[in-house]
């Protein structure tokens, strides 16, 4: 990895998506922090990429390395955990049942990805259909049934409240929202992709296996 | 470019970006106004806009107090300014301000005001050295504001009708 790839561009990406992911946009802006929950997911997040081989800690932070390194280093580590979880509270719904479900199935899959242990290459694309399901679900589904509509709209999400004892409706936020929460999981992404990789695949790849006798 | 600069100009760049994002969420400024306001008084670059500032004073002095309001809003568009502050939480007080009566929504209004101002004014003490103005400090002027929204005795003594405007 280059220098300027660990010191510049991987900072300034998974800042960017740590400023982006709490970016409340509407006439009246606001900046919203991370719940503890998504500190939870951030750091669950962070050890799937460790154990995948998408992330080497020691190519980051190490004794062999100069003071300025680890630095840049230490950076990197703190921006992809902010990162981590500003991305899970922008793409979490905001209220009732959604909220919680959708906080179970961020945790149950990142602890099935982690139990799994996947390759690099494979976490990626795990991480694009978690983010991505996430996004639809936040940004598409419940954005259009939080939207002002007709009778019909009005009767599913009553039928929905109904069956679910609980609200799915969701305050309803300006179009540019969704555009902003795609462009911050791409750029979380592309941050996950340029990461410093263990050079032979993640933890599990690298520990001794077991030989079966020969003959 | 040697690695070191490279690592540098990146160290300082993050931290710096990093500071930034840490200010916003801690601000939490709600328009581009105020947030440009916030990095300029940062660096002690912030100003009013000193002819809005006299337009609202006029307007203050002639009791037009909606129309004052409007003005110190756009003479402190980021909400920097306490002596601004002050005068916009002054003009809800005397907006607000009733013989029998006070409008209660114009002094929790006034209130958040003047709280903003004692926050923006250095250690929290602004005096405002005005002769037109009875209560010349923050703290009095909070003061006033809180009694206005707080119910005792004090609000059915028939004497009250009597007192002044400050």
């Amino acid at each position: 990895m280059t220098a300027a790839r660990e010191a510049i561009v991987l900072p300034i990406l998974l800042i960017t998506v740590s400023l982006l992911g709490g970016l409340h946009p509407a006439a009246r802006i606001a900046f919203v922090p991370p719940s503890l929950f998504c500190l939870v997911l951030s750091t669950l997040l962070v050890a799937a990429l460790v154990r995948s081989g998408a992330l080497d800690p020691a190519r980051l932070l190490h004794a062999s390395r100069s003071p300025l390194a680890n630095a840049n280093g230490a950076i990197v580590l703190a921006a992809l955990f902010a990162a981590g979880a500003q991305v899970f509270e922008l793409l979490t719904p905001g209220t009732g049942l959604p909220a919680f479900f959708v906080s179970v199935f961020f945790f149950v899959l990142l602890v099935n990805t982690l139990v799994a242990s996947p390759d690099r290459v494979r976490l990626l694309r795990s991480l694009a259909v978690i983010f991505g399901a996430g996004l639809i679900l936040k940004f598409v589904v419940l954005a259009g049934l939080a939207q002002p509509a007709g009778r019909m709209t009005r009767v599913l999400v009553a039928l929905f409240d109904a069956a679910t004892f609980g609200s799915i409706t969701q305050d309803p936020e300006p179009a540019s929202t969704g555009y902003l929460a795609f462009l911050t999981v791409a750029l979380y992404l592309t941050a996950a992709a340029l990461l410093p990789g263990s050079p032979r695949g993640g933890l599990l790849q690298t520990a001794p296996r077991m030989q079966l006798p020969e003959g | 470019m040697r690695e070191s600069v490279v690592r540098s100009i990146g160290l300082t760049a993050s931290l710096a970006y990093g500071a930034l994002v840490l200010w916003l969420y801690a601000t939490q400024p709600q328009t581009m106004a105020q947030v440009s306001g916030g990095l300029t008084s940062i660096i002690g670059a912030y100003s009013i806009d000193q002819q809005a500032f006299d337009d609202g004073l006029r307007f203050f002095r002639a009791d037009k107090f909606p129309e004052a309001r409007a003005a110190f809003a756009r003479a402190d568009r980021a909400q920097r300014d306490a002596r601004t502050e002050f005068y916009i939480a002054y003009a809800f007080y005397r907006e607000g301000w009733g013989r029998l009566y006070n409008d209660d929504a114009l002094f929790r209004q006034g209130l958040t005001a003047v709280d903003a101002a004692i926050a923006l004014a250095p250690n929290g003490r602004l005096l405002v050295d005005d002769p037109n103005l009875q209560m010349h400090s923050a703290d009095e002027l909070r003061a006033e504001l809180q009694r206005g929204v707080t119910v005792d005795a004090s609000d059915f003594n028939p004497l009250r009708v009597v007192r002044k405007r400050k």
